[in-house]
């Protein structure tokens, strides 16, 4: 019996380093158990003013002891396949340590048990790019794995998008500086040949 | 300050100096006129276009996201950030033989300044294209620092200095991928703003670079070793020659054109890597975006040795064997180069590729060197414009091997990486066509007919018999009579001896 234990032990631990050698959990194992909504104004949201309301509770249809591994939830804005289209670096990928997807964190909350709605508010940051986008919430357990998740729009990710526009990140202070060191530039380089010329004619008067 | 009026003895400088009055030492740590100032403003001006040329590359991820940009619209600024040099380089080659280096040097760093500042003003991928085309324009003070280098110092150390100051000049582009995320960073985190205002606040260092170092070349050089250029065409020893006639002598070298494909597989292939080593990392080893820039600036700061080295061992080969010397140098490093990109290619784990990047990178920038320690004996008339040529040919090569095996999805960057290092190897054989008939080839000794081939007949060959009876060939004759050392030591002995009808030194010079 403490053979078959160790052993038990043993491969449990090994199946362990297996799951980290692989890299991440893999997003086709997970379950949509947790039900998401995100709620904003009208229209195209302006990144810096605009605030999104998202909600999360798990799924009353979801079979009891479904969130038994649950601690924390992290709410994550996640871009449409729409707006990965010929941008690598927001690929999806199954591999969750290499999806690219959801960048964007939103809020990160424990996981609160009975089945309550949480919600939370959040301001649209100022270095989200223009683009379209939904919201996805992921359960992490005790060792900060993914185990499920929800989002707000369908599989294919098609439905309940909403828009982003990005800050331009120009300000009328810059572009004043930008045109006086421009006007100083070349100010200095004709300057420099008019004074270089004046000198060699006088240079000939002589 | 030089005194212009004609009674120029030696002792004036601080180093010694061959007929020319060219250097026949480099003194690193001096900053005295005429020789060690034009040095180093020369090399930092090309420095500080490196940088600005690539200051966007590492900040990428972050433009990216405030412009909307997609993949495609990246590698275009990419291509688009070493094409537009390809048109100032020739330009700028016909300056600096028509007017001289330092004009053309500051006017290219004073102008490029407000082009730097204008990121300010960036909202689309158009718009981001367009500057960084414009940006690149200013890779052409590659011509002016090495032609200004060229009439500072003499032949036999040529490779040398032309490869300290190339290489050290190059290093901007690996300065560069640590400096701007610094920047950003600084930017970020003490002045408070937000990621899409820094990375265009970052982008004012550079420019005020540009500013300093213009304003600095105008105060502070001084074209040649005598004095200006204007000053010296009034006293009449310095001649004014034309446009066409520079023209004709660039085109019609056959050695022009092959060092323009040349020189493509050796500083084409360092700017594309430039342009996408970084990403590479990133992607295939899935490191850290920090990490990744680190290794990128690794390949471009091996310029501050490799380019060097490869300028050395030109000379130092050129002691023993002569302009064959130089060019076998040539073939081998650069064969290497492209051997070790294939290698580069085909790693599968990071301390391989590392290891084949970096091996990569000496062979690829050593070969940079030494093109640049045979381009000074090409021709002496039109050595601006071909200084040019050659440069413009190394950018058309860094633009066609991105847009080639880059910038398509047709295959991975590792196997782009593979076939350009393939491509190198191949398009540098033709190195052992460039023959010269007093000094020979890779493969054949220096020509016999006629009772030999001398330094004084190949360099006097670019005037015709009108320009002769004026006199204005001597500069070229003093050329010819100091690039003598380019026999190797096995000719020595015939060297010393100025051939009949070559009468170099003019009556008026003591």
């Amino acid at each position: 019996m403490a053979i078959l234990q160790r052993f038990l032990l043993a491969s449990v631990f090994v199946s362990c380093l297996v799951a980290t050698c692989y890299g991440g959990v893999s997003f086709k194992s997970l379950h949509p158990t947790l039900t998401v909504t995100a709620t904003h104004k009208e229209g195209v949201l302006k990144a810096g003013l605009d605030n999104i309301t998202v909600t999360w509770a798990l799924d009353p249809s979801a079979p009891a002891g479904t969130d038994a591994s649950y601690k924390t939830i992290k709410v994550k804005l996640c871009y449409a396949p729409v707006s990965q289209v010929d941008r690598g670096w927001r690929k999806t990928k199954d591999d969750l340590t290499k999806d690219k997807t959801c960048s964007h964190k939103i809020v990160a909350k424990p996981y609160i048990a009975g089945g309550a709605v949480a919600t939370a508010t959040w301001t649209v940051q100022r270095d989200v790019p223009t683009a379209k986008y939904f919201v996805r919430a992921y359960a992490h357990n005790a060792s900060d794995m993914e185990v499920a998740y929800g989002q707000t729009t369908s599989t294919e990710k098609k439905t309940n998008l909403f828009d982003i526009e990005a800050v331009t990140g120009r300000h009328v202070s810059l572009d004043i500086a930008s045109i006086c060191f421009s006007a100083f530039s070349v100010v200095s380089l004709f300057g420099f040949f008019f004074l270089e010329r004046r000198k060699t004619r006088i240079a000939e008067a002589k | 300050m030089a005194d212009i009026n004609g009674s120029m003895s030696a002792n004036k400088f601080d180093l010694p100096v061959d007929s020319e009055h060219k250097a026949k030492t480099l003194k690193i740590l001096s900053f005295k006129q005429p020789h060690m100032r034009s040095f180093h403003l020369a090399w930092i001006s090309f420095f500080t276009c490196f940088i600005s040329t690539f200051a966007a590359a590492p900040l990428v991820p972050i433009i990216r996201d405030n412009l909307n940009l997609t993949r495609s619209d990246i590698g275009n600024a990419g291509v688009a950030s070493v094409s537009g040099s390809i048109a100032s380089r020739l330009i700028m080659g016909v300056i600096c033989d028509l007017i001289a280096p330092r004009y053309g040097c500051a006017f290219l760093n004073l102008l490029t300044a407000p082009v730097v500042f204008s990121v300010a003003f960036i909202s689309s991928a158009q718009g981001y294209i367009a500057v960084r085309f414009m940006i690149g324009f200013s890779l052409a003070t590659f011509v002016s620092c090495q032609y200004w280098t060229s009439v500072m110092f003499t032949s036999s150390i040529i490779g040398t200095v032309n490869g300290v100051a190339g290489g050290w000049g190059d290093m901007g582009g690996g300065v560069t991928q640590l400096l701007m995320p610094f920047l950003f960073h600084m930017i970020t985190t003490y002045g408070g703003a937000t990621p899409f205002t820094a990375w265009r606040i970052a982008f004012f260092i550079p420019g005020w670079l540009h500013i300093i170092i213009g304003v600095m070349v105008l105060a502070l050089g001084q074209d040649f070793p005598d004095g200006n250029l204007g000053a010296l065409q009034k006293s009449g020893d310095v001649a004014k020659d034309k446009f066409s006639k520079v023209l004709k002598h660039a085109v019609t070298n056959y050695r022009t054109w092959v060092f323009f494909l040349l020189y493509g597989f050796s500083m084409g292939v360092e700017l594309c890597i430039n342009n996408v080593i970084a990403e590479y990392f990133y992607d295939r080893f899935n490191l850290k975006l920090h990490t990744a820039g680190i290794i990128a600036a690794t390949f471009g700061m091996a310029n501050f040795a490799a380019r060097p080295l490869g300028g050395y061992a030109s000379d130092v080969a050129s002691r023993k064997f002569g302009m064959r010397g130089r060019l076998w140098v040539l073939w081998i490093v650069q064969t290497l180069g492209g051997v070790f990109c294939i290698w580069l290619g085909r790693a599968n784990s990071l301390s391989v590729a590392i290891a084949s990047m970096i091996l990569f990178s000496i062979g690829a920038q050593a070969a940079c060197g030494a093109t640049y320690g045979i381009i000074p004996f090409v021709s002496r008339r039109s050595l601006g414009l071909i200084s040019g040529l050659t440069g413009a040919g190394g950018n058309f090569g860094g633009g066609l091997t991105q847009l080639i095996f880059f910038s398509t999805t047709r295959f991975s960057t590792a196997s782009g990486l593979t076939y350009m290092g393939a491509m190198a190897v191949a398009c540098t054989i033709p190195v052992a066509v460039v023959h010269f008939p007093q000094w020979g080839s890779m493969f054949l000794p220096p020509s016999k007919k006629g009772g030999g081939c001398t330094e004084e007949s190949y360099y006097s060959s670019e005037w015709n018999e009108e320009e002769r009876m004026k006199g204005l060939h001597h500069g070229s004759v003093k050329f010819a009579e100091n690039s003598r050392s380019e026999r190797g030591s096995r000719h020595e002995i015939a060297a010393a001896v100025t051939p009949p009808g070559y009468n170099s030194t003019p009556a008026h010079v003591v």
